[in-house]
């Protein structure tokens, strides 16, 4: 009810220059999320109030199963809450439909894996271009050198025209960060980003949101290693799908 | 408690019902396809032959030039050598199938109808037996003759009389050919009738059954005892004749036909098992990460092996499920309408047992061995490895010359447009090279197929064309004698609207074998060799007719069907008018057995038979062409030649005969048609359950696309275009390897039916035709199950594991 009028009074794919006044770029009112299947029904989520400012780098830890993902999805439009609202740069992610949320999503916000999912068949800088592509936020023509700018950025110029199964993890996670850039978008969505490499390349990452914090955007990183956790400017830690506290780091 | 092994294979099975549709349906069409080409060529070889032994075929025919009464019958029937024998009236005369239209009928007159030994003649509809001055028409005539049960015609008989019957029935009388393919058509009265029509009773064919009748040479002999029989009681025999055993009378094109079905069999039997294959290790490859956690978690290889077994035989079991009864079905509707062509009643339908084992084979056991190869395969890798292809795995691509001629800095070039997901389709088409090279042999097969059989069908039309390419004139006219050339000519030139005349000799003649038999009746025209109105027609080997050539012939390639041991070079014996001359054949064109011609020089010719400056043909060519005017042309110039008192003894317009020729091959090209039907369903459905089977496959990266921010429509083109792209190398494949493979089916149909492989004839508008089917199937095939697949949310397929 709530939703559509919301949704009536502005159109749902704002422009990016409309932040929010209140300087909240993700607006979290009482979600809830229940997983419903033949096994029975069950709460992921329960009554999740949650606010990220623009430009701040936040990160979720908990346990395994404290709805970690869950979280994150529902933030990324990959899923849809079973009651709440979720307001990102003013859109109510939680009334768009499927396909007008894989729209939103493309140009607003960049999705990194734990398995990377570059696409196979394409080279690191096609995958970016792939990206571009259906984000349409560049004219045709600039968009090569953008994404070649991209891969510099994250230390892969040199793998530019190489295909993901030649690429190490730490590499393939790389492209995947340079790819969720494509678009310039508002947040970037890692769900466990750290999660399949070896510490080193772990580090790299991490040092990558840090620049990239600096540069004014906004990461939303899951993890279940507090030592990297810490590095966020704020940890939110969850568990049975509720907020146990959230702290500001130094 | 069940199981939970089998548990497992259950839900697999009910649990992915698109998939286990698209698997079931695949298999099934191919071994859809092979039943029904099977069956039905069975069906057909058997039930032919065994409903021609029904009405008890002659063995042998001798006509008689006068008549001859039941005591002759009597006395043949009485031979020791002779097992049954019976004999006809067959009357030569000419009905009306259209005002001033009259097309020569043979009417048979048999004492009792219910009592025929040899060659027995069955009641169809209507009157039975034929009513006193009413005639029953064969049934496969009455298109022939224009004409309906109760309609009344008007015959004509040699002796001039003309009366008006009434059709009171049809008849079905097997022996005969088939009316619409030689253009003869049959009909049938009482002795009582033939009164009426002014002629005194008598037979003139004897029908002869030898004691032995499955030996042609001893047939051959008996019927030479009976002529020499007949001849001592003083009766002149122009004609006998020699069935081979149990051969119907339009064996060749049956040949052609059951040739042709063998071959598609085979063909669509490869099909079918390329289909299975591809299917099954289609379905392998989706569950290879599953075989990993199974491995995983201790499942031993035997274990597991069993398993997939159990799986891959159910879905053949439900393949098969579908395609037996559908096939037995398509069998028996394909071999019946091919009978009503041959106008013959299928004495059974049974199905043969080995088509159906054979179904099962590749249903059953070939998915079996087909989910072995990729199964072991499976098997030796790592759990660790297996469980990781999930990652959307490194895959195989980009390690071959192919694959980098695709990718990277090859296209860079490209980085200007927005083709991205157009690489992507590429690439993902290469991906996994040996499904791809199992999908393209499966569906080339497929696409070759197709257009073969539309070129055997343009070849069939390229060959009427040779065959008929030699006459350049629009009507002919045989006489019932020689008269002089000259009047001839002259009479016809008289006709408004003529535009020139040429004349020929015409006899038919008949080999004599070295061993001093007679081969059946064969056409011989004597044409001046320079004439306007004739050139040479297609030559399979050796060369035209030339004004010097003495006693050259040209043969048609059907005569060596009959005379095997003759070739190009060779002399042969003929008999004309009652005498033997030798002749050499110095070219050999391309011709079918239904009225078998040979060529000669009418210089030569006119001489030994003594009738120099005489003809009995007449060729004349018209100013206007158009069928209308060629018609009331040919009725004119039978008008004016009879009042002339000239006998004419037919009259045939050369469009009419061209659809005669035609008339033979339709058969054979609507079996084409329906076979290049089921061709295209094969391949069709088998592109569109091998496409949906690759979408399902690529759930994972579909999900990946929608997280970047991919489109639904964005998400369907690149597996449309994919499924295009596989589509578009079948298509390409296939029209090449139509060529070689309508070469052997021309083989096969042409030598059956001809002797000499049909002119050939690649089919441009079936490879287009093929073209526009694939880019319409391929995109189908990919559009609904991308579209389905494009409707998963992102955490089905990614979030969630
Ligand atoms: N699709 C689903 N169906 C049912 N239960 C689910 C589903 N997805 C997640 N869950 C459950 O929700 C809980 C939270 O999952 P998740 O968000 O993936 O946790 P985390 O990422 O913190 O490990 C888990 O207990 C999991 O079993
Ligand atoms: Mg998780």
């Amino acid at each position: 009810m709530m939703a559509a009028k919301t949704a009536k009074k502005r159109s749902p794919l704002k422009s990016r220059a409309d932040h929010s006044p209140n300087g909240r770029l993700v607006d979290l009112h009482a979600v809830k999320k229940i997983y419903r299947s033949s096994a029975g029904t069950f709460t992921a989520l329960e009554g999740i109030d949650l606010q990220i400012a623009s430009g701040e780098f936040v990160s979720i830890i908990g346990k395994s199963g404290s709805g970690k993902s869950t979280l994150i999805n529902l933030i990324s439009g990959i899923d849809q809450p079973t009651s709440g609202e979720i307001f990102v740069n003013n859109v109510p992610v939680h009334s768009l439909k499927e396909e007008q949320i894989a729209v939103w999503r493309g140009r607003s916000i960049g999705v990194i894996f734990q398995f990377f999912q570059l696409l196979p068949t394409l080279t690191a800088v096609e995958n970016i271009l792939l990206a571009m592509d259906y984000g349409n936020r560049y004219p045709v023509s600039e968009r090569a050198e953008k994404a070649i700018h991209l891969l510099e950025l994250v230390g892969m110029a040199d793998w530019a025209h190489s295909l993901p199964g030649t690429l190490s993890g730490g590499q393939a996670q790389r492209v995947a960060i340079a790819r969720s850039l494509a678009n310039d978008p508002l947040l970037l969505a890692a769900d466990e980003p750290t999660g399949n490499l070896d510490t080193k390349s772990a580090d790299t990452v991490l040092e990558l949101f840090d620049s990239l914090t600096r540069e004014g955007k906004t990461i939303l990183m899951v993890t279940h290693d507090m030592e990297l956790a810490r590095r966020a400017a704020r940890t939110i830690r969850l568990s049975d799908g509720r907020i146990l506290d959230q702290k500001v780091n130094d | 408690m069940i199981n939970i092994r089998w548990y497992k294979v259950l839900n697999d099975l009910a649990g992915n019902k698109t998939r286990t549709l698209l698997i079931v349906l695949s298999m099934a069409v191919g071994l859809f396809a092979v039943g029904v080409i099977l069956s039905a060529r069975s069906i057909l070889s058997r039930g032919l032959a065994e409903s021609f032994a029904a009405i008890n075929p002659s063995t042998g025919v001798v006509r008689t030039g006068e008549t001859f009464d039941e005591q002759f019958l009597a006395s043949v029937r009485s031979m020791h050598d002779v097992q049954a024998a019976d004999a006809r009236r067959n009357l030569a005369a000419r009905i009306e199938i259209a005002p001033d239209e009259w097309k020569n009928i043979s009417i048979f007159v048999v004492p009792d109808y219910n009592e025929i030994q040899v060659n027995k003649i069955e009641p169809d509809t209507g009157a039975w037996p034929p009513p006193e001055r009413e005639i029953l028409i064969e049934r496969a005539a009455l298109q022939v003759i224009h004409a309906q049960v109760g309609d009344t015609v008007r015959i004509k008989l040699a002796n001039d009389t003309i009366r008006e019957m009434k059709i009171s029935g049809t008849a079905y009388d097997p022996a005969q050919m088939p009316a619409q393919l030689d253009g003869t058509p049959y009909g049938y009265v009482s002795t009582e009738t033939l009164d009426w029509l002014g002629e005194s009773f008598g037979f003139n064919e004897l029908y002869v059954i030898a004691s032995n009748p499955e030996d042609e040479e001893w047939s051959r002999q008996v019927v030479n005892q009976v002529k020499d029989k007949a001849e001592r009681i003083g009766l002149t025999i122009p004609m006998t004749m020699t069935a081979e055993p149990g051969q119907l009378p339009m064996d060749d094109i049956l040949q052609a036909i059951l040739a042709l079905m063998g071959i598609l069999g085979v063909l669509s039997l490869s099909l079918s098992v390329f289909l299975v294959v591809n299917t099954v290790s289609a379905l392998l490859a989706q569950q290879k990460r599953q075989i990993g956690v199974m491995k995983a978690i201790g499942g031993s290889s035997l274990q597991l092996l069993g398993m997939y077994l159990v799986m891959v035989m159910a879905y053949g079991a439900f393949a098969l499920l579908l395609a037996i009864p559908l096939g037995i079905y398509g069998a028996r509707a394909l071999s019946q309408s091919m009978a009503y062509y041959f106008n013959f009643d299928l004495a059974s339908m049974d199905i043969p047992m080995q088509s159906i084992v054979l179904q099962g084979i590749v249903g059953l056991a070939l998915p079996v061995i087909a989910s072995l190869v990729p199964f072991i395969s499976s098997l030796r890798i790592s759990p660790a490895e297996a469980m990781s292809l999930y990652r959307t795995g490194k895959g195989r691509f980009g390690t071959n010359p192919v694959d980098r001629m695709i990718s990277g800095r090859n296209l860079w070039f490209a980085r200007d447009f927005p083709v991205r997901s157009f690489l992507l389709s590429l690439r993902n088409t290469f991906r996994s090279k040996g499904r791809l090279l199992l999908t393209l042999i499966t569906l080339t097969l497929g696409s070759a197929t197709f257009i073969s059989v539309f070129s055997v069908r343009s070849s069939l039309t390229s060959t009427v064309d040779e065959m008929m390419k030699w006459f350049n004139f629009d009507v002919m006219i045989t006489f019932g004698r020689s008269y002089r050339s000259e009047e001839l000519q002259q009479l016809a030139r008289q006709l408004p609207g003529v535009y020139e005349t040429d004349t020929w000799q015409q006899l038919t003649v008949r080999r004599v074998r070295p061993d001093g038999s007679e081969g059946s009746m064969i056409y011989m025209f004597a044409p001046s060799p320079d004439s306007k109105l004739i050139s040479s027609p297609g030559l399979a080997e050796g060369r035209w007719l030339l004004p010097s050539d003495q006693n050259a012939v040209v043969v048609s390639s059907a005569l060596f069907i009959e005379e095997p041991d003759l070739k190009l070079g060779d002399n042969i014996v003929l008999k004309l008018y009652g005498d033997e001359f030798t002749f050499k054949i110095i070219g050999v064109s391309i011709g079918t057995s239904f009225g078998t011609i040979m060529y000669a020089n009418y210089d030569y010719v006119s001489r030994i038979t003594d009738r120099a400056g005489e003809s009995d043909a007449l060729m004349v060519s018209m100013s206007t062409h158009d069928p209308e005017s060629v018609l009331s042309a040919s009725s004119a110039l039978e008008r004016l030649y009879e009042s002339n008192g000239l006998r004419v003894n037919t009259v045939d317009t050369m469009f009419v005969e061209r659809a005669q020729a035609e008339a033979i091959f339709d058969t054979i090209v609507s079996l084409l048609l329906v076979m290049a039907v089921l061709m295209a369903l094969v391949g069709g459905l088998g592109l569109m359950g091998t496409m949906s089977i690759n979408v399902l496959e690529r759930t994972r990266e579909i999900g990946i696309l929608r997280a970047i921010g991919a489109p639904n429509r964005g998400v369907a083109q690149v597996f449309i275009m994919e499924g295009i792209a596989i589509g578009l190398m079948s298509w390409l494949f296939g029209a090449l390897l139509a060529v070689p493979m309508s070469g052997a089916l021309n083989l096969a149909v042409g030598t059956s039916m001809m002797g000499t492989p049909l002119t050939y004839s690649y089919s441009v508008s079936g490879m287009l035709i093929w073209l526009v089917a694939v880019f319409f199937l391929s995109t189908l095939a990919s559009y609904i199950p991308a579209r389905n697949a494009s409707r998963l949310t992102v955490r089905e397929v990614l979030g969630y594991e």
